[in-house]
């Protein structure tokens, strides 16, 4: 009977002790950290002016290739057919002059971003080429899929990183999307679908010269127009303040 | 005990426990304790046209290049690969991670607390790459620079933080775009589940307007094998038909094809190619529209060292003397911004060269410091008993070994003067007066050596220089300072072994004056190469002694005919600059290389008559000028110009 006794104690204990913990933590984005809202929760800050840095594929992003350019992208035959059939002036007589500022394709043009919390638990990505702008939801706060869009659904989530106890928090954003409508991966009309789903990393790195930069990992997933799941990374330098904002409207050529 | 006392206090024991365990889950963040691990097979994936294929020639997009980066690299053609010297050169370290074969990353770890005290990365076309995360220093400014450098590493977060200093020159992107010697490069490796995304920042203020960060990413692959490419090339000048000292190299303005690339690659604007800080900001785009690139105001970031300052940190002029480890048998003493070179052996010390006069007392005091310890330091017996052996059988040999001191070290043997510059002959008379040799008098004889000093041996055009007032304001040098031994021919050998290897000086006639020599430690594999040789600046050129940039370039020819590299053109034979970093083969190669393309390019002029004036606001050294030149001091980027131009123009 004492044994049971003590058997009890030990498991409220116990019990006690993983709901304190799991609720310090406060991380895992969406799941477990409750009672910290994201934006308290942050291992990094986002937040402020960024600029995108054309260092890589810069034939391909500063200026929009031919038609029939696809290199570097992992189209199937399906995919290169409607990459084929591309027709900017048929874009612009529609009036469909943002289908190559998806969320796919974004990050990837050249432009500033200004980043700033929406809410607590929203993060507000602003983009001046083609004056873009994406959500990224932290957890609950995420809305419940409506009709697809250009930028689609963003559900984000804190990953926490390793580290030695004492240290400052580290980690990384992890955001998903999906619910896009179909655009293009490059403005020469290469194709992505609807049934896209994008997952991106945003690491942040202090450089030796004082620089922060954001480095964004991304794998885009296409099942209709990819052959397999596409990677690249993409890299933005923090700007002090606002200088260089140049808003600009989308341009189908 | 009472049983239920006793119960009571297991209980209390255990509730005591569980509040313990409690405690410590309280205090921790709620993160694992351990980083991630990166260790395993890892294969290049990632879908970006830089990252896939060799960029063609003269395409610099994406890099912020300034005017001697694009100069530098539109001279240097991809065939500088088939130079003897560059033959098994691994990929330079800002193209590794792009190159194709896959990454291996392995692990060493400490054996008491099992955390990662190194990290190897290796690549096909690469060699091991340390990454030090034990906390050491890096080395000094004046050690080796190799194509992979010298990495440590740290966690921060998720991410590995790598930070590499003493690399080669080398090239960004395979084909074309080109890096000096003296960039730092950062990495930052972070794993996102399956992938690994690597981003790289090259600092390389000689050659970029800010620093070139780019990223890329590796997918997880175990069953990956990332394959070793072995050099097996004949060490033959592909190029240069039999001649093995050939250097490819496009003149300035030369190279024609650099944009015919665009012709299969039309949308791209060809000024836009040249690369330039302004090209990698998204308002570049106005410059499309016929906006003014020159007016264009962007961002730019300044490197995170003074680039200077890290030159001459090679060879500092601090009045200190550094010493460095070679060899073999060899040392390298930086006496305040001036290289000698120390074997240390049973037979004594034998010196190339001797710093200057005022640096003299303290590189002897450092000389004695540095022969003690290696020659002298008392060292744990390692002999006892009756097992050891020895000539006097059993009479305490333990003993007598642990009350005995060292025996005094030998003395300073011999002096080589590589050149007579008051900057290497200095030290002379001190150092030589400190000395003993043997047969007193000389060998040679041609200067009775006054008193039991060391023998002091270089070309006899040293001595005539020494013994010869120049009208100037110097003094001639005390007697005790002149050479005791010297010779004429193109070769001379010491006649003995010196602490067990051969030692052979090499004429280097009229390179920095007419009595240059380069001396080789044959069993050491270290070459003192004097004055021929700097890593700090362009070869000082005395006319009036008579010297030339011919004989400054036949003589880096000579040292890479006696230099043999370790392994994928890095090691081996080390080389010993009169100032400046330790250095290998490749090193010479491109200070060789380098000369090379100067002489060619001035020579152009000379034959099209351009005078002097024309050609200094030519600039044809424009682009090595932020790395080896210099406005002040004594020994300018002019007067260099000035000596090419005069030395070409009188052999013409």
């Amino acid at each position: 009977m004492r044994s049971r006794t003590l058997l009890l104690v030990f498991a409220a204990t116990l019990f006690a002790t993983t709901m304190a913990t799991a609720q310090r933590g406060g991380g895992g984005g969406g799941g477990r950290g409750a009672a910290l809202a994201a934006r308290q929760s942050a291992p990094i800050d986002l937040t402020g002016y960024w600029v995108s840095m054309i260092t890589e594929d810069w034939k391909l992003r500063m200026v929009t290739p031919g038609k029939g350019v696809y290199d570097a992208l992992v189209l199937n035959p399906a995919g290169r057919k409607a990459a084929d059939s591309w027709d900017p002036a048929a874009d612009e007589k529609s009036g469909d002059l943002c289908k190559g500022y998806g969320a796919p394709a974004l990050m990837r043009l050249p432009t500033r971003l200004h980043v700033t919390w929406e809410n607590d638990n929203t993060l507000r990505v602003e983009a001046d080429t083609g004056t873009q702008t994406r959500m990224f939801y932290f957890g609950a706060a995420a809305p419940p899929a409506g009709e697809p869009s250009l930028q689609g659904r963003s559900v984000a989530q804190w990953e926490l990183a390793a580290g030695q106890r004492g240290q400052p928090a580290a980690g990384n954003l992890k955001v998903t999307t999906t619910n896009l409508k179909a655009g293009y991966i490059r403005k020469n009309g290469a194709p992505y679908s609807d049934k896209t789903t994008v997952t991106e990393f945003f690491d942040l790195h202090a450089l030796p010269n004082g620089d922060q930069w954001i480095s964004i990992t991304t794998r885009v997933d296409d099942p209709a127009y990819f052959s397999r799941t596409m990677t690249n990374t993409t890299d933005f330098k923090k700007l002090p303040n606002a200088t260089g904002w140049n808003p600009t409207p989308c341009s189908a050529r | 005990m009472d049983k239920a006392l006793r119960h009571r206090i297991i209980g209390l024991a255990f509730l005591f426990a569980v509040m313990l365990l409690s405690i410590p889950a309280f205090a921790q963040p709620a993160r694992p304790a351990v980083p991630t691990d990166i260790i395993g097979e890892w294969r290049l994936e990632n879908n970006e046209d830089d990252t896939t294929a060799q960029p063609p020639l003269g395409d610099y997009t994406g890099i912020p290049f300034n005017d001697a980066g694009r100069m530098r690299s539109d001279t240097t053609p991809e065939s500088i690969w088939g130079t003897p010297e560059y033959q098994c050169r691994p990929h330079s370290a800002p193209h590794q991670w792009r190159g194709l074969g896959g990454a291996r990353i392995l692990k060493e770890q400490d054996p008491l607390t099992r955390e990662a005290s190194v990290y190897h990365i290796q690549f096909m076309r690469s060699l091991d790459r340390p990454i030090f995360m034990d906390g050491r220093r890096h080395p000094p400014a004046w050690a080796p620079h190799t194509w992979t450098g010298f990495s440590t590493g740290q966690w921060i977060g998720n991410t590995l933080k790598i930070t590499t200093t003493h690399l080669k020159d080398g090239y960004l992107k395979r084909g074309g775009p080109q890096t000096s010697d003296m960039y730092s490069m950062t990495e930052y490796l972070t794993r996102h589940v399956d992938i690994l995304s690597i981003v790289t920042v090259i600092d390389d203020p000689i050659y970029m307007e800010e620093p070139y960060v780019h990223s890329t990413t590796y997918a997880y692959d175990p069953t990956s094998v990332v394959n070793t490419e072995t050099c097996n090339a004949s060490a033959f000048a592909e190029n240069g038909g039999t001649n093995r000292h050939w250097v490819p190299h496009f003149l300035p303005g030369q190279n024609k094809a650099w944009t015919e690339w665009l012709k299969n690659e039309p949308w791209v604007p060809e000024v836009a190619v040249r690369g330039g800080a302004k090209t990698i900001y998204p308002e570049y785009r106005s410059t499309l529209n016929g906006g003014s690139l020159a007016a264009l105001n962007v961002p730019i970031s300044k490197s995170a060292f003074a680039v200077n300052q890290r030159v001459q940190s090679q060879s500092p002029k601090d009045g200190q003397v550094h010493v460095m480890p070679v060899q073999g048998n060899i040392y390298m003493l930086v006496a305040d911004g001036v290289n000698i070179a120390a074997s240390i052996g049973p037979d004594g010390v034998m010196l190339v060269n001797t710093g200057t006069a005022e640096m003299s007392q303290k590189v002897l005091t450092t000389l004695n410091e540095l022969v003690n310890n290696v020659m002298a330091s008392p060292a744990p017996n390692r002999c006892f008993g009756t097992r050891c052996p020895g000539t006097w059988g059993w009479s305490s040999p333990y003993v007598n070994a642990v009350i005995n001191s060292p025996a005094t070290p030998k003395p300073i043997r011999y002096i080589a003067n590589t050149s007579g510059s008051a900057e290497h002959i200095g030290g002379n008379e001190k150092l030589a007066s400190s000395g003993f040799f043997p047969r007193g008098g000389g060998f040679g004889s041609a200067v009775a050596n006054p008193g039991r000093a060391a023998s002091i041996v270089a070309h006899e055009n040293v001595l005539v220089r020494m013994s010869t007032t120049t009208g100037k304001a110097a003094p001639a040098p005390a007697a005790a300072a002149m050479p005791t031994d010297t010779f004429f021919d193109e070769l001379h050998k010491m006649p003995n072994f010196v602490n067990g290897e051969a030692v052979i000086f090499y004429s280097a006639p009229a390179a920095n004056t007419d009595g240059d020599s380069l001396v080789f430690f044959r069993g050491s594999e270290v070459i003192a190469a004097g004055n021929v040789f700097s890593t700090v600046s362009y070869p000082v050129i005395e006319l009036d002694k008579g010297g030339s940039i011919q004989g400054v370039i036949a003589g880096l020819n000579k040292i890479l005919d006696l230099a043999v590299a370790e392994y994928r053109s890095q090691g081996g034979t080390l080389v010993i600059p009169g100032h400046g970093r330790l250095s290998d083969t490749a090193d010479v190669a491109s200070y060789r290389n380098m000369m090379v393309m100067i002489h060619d390019r001035i020579k152009d002029m000379v034959d099209k008559n351009m005078t002097l004036a024309q050609v200094k606001a030519a600039r044809p050294t424009m682009d090595f000028d932020g790395r080896y030149g210099s406005t002040t001091g004594a020994w300018t980027t002019d007067m260099f110009l000035e000596a090419a131009y005069r030395s070409i123009k009188e052999k013409k």
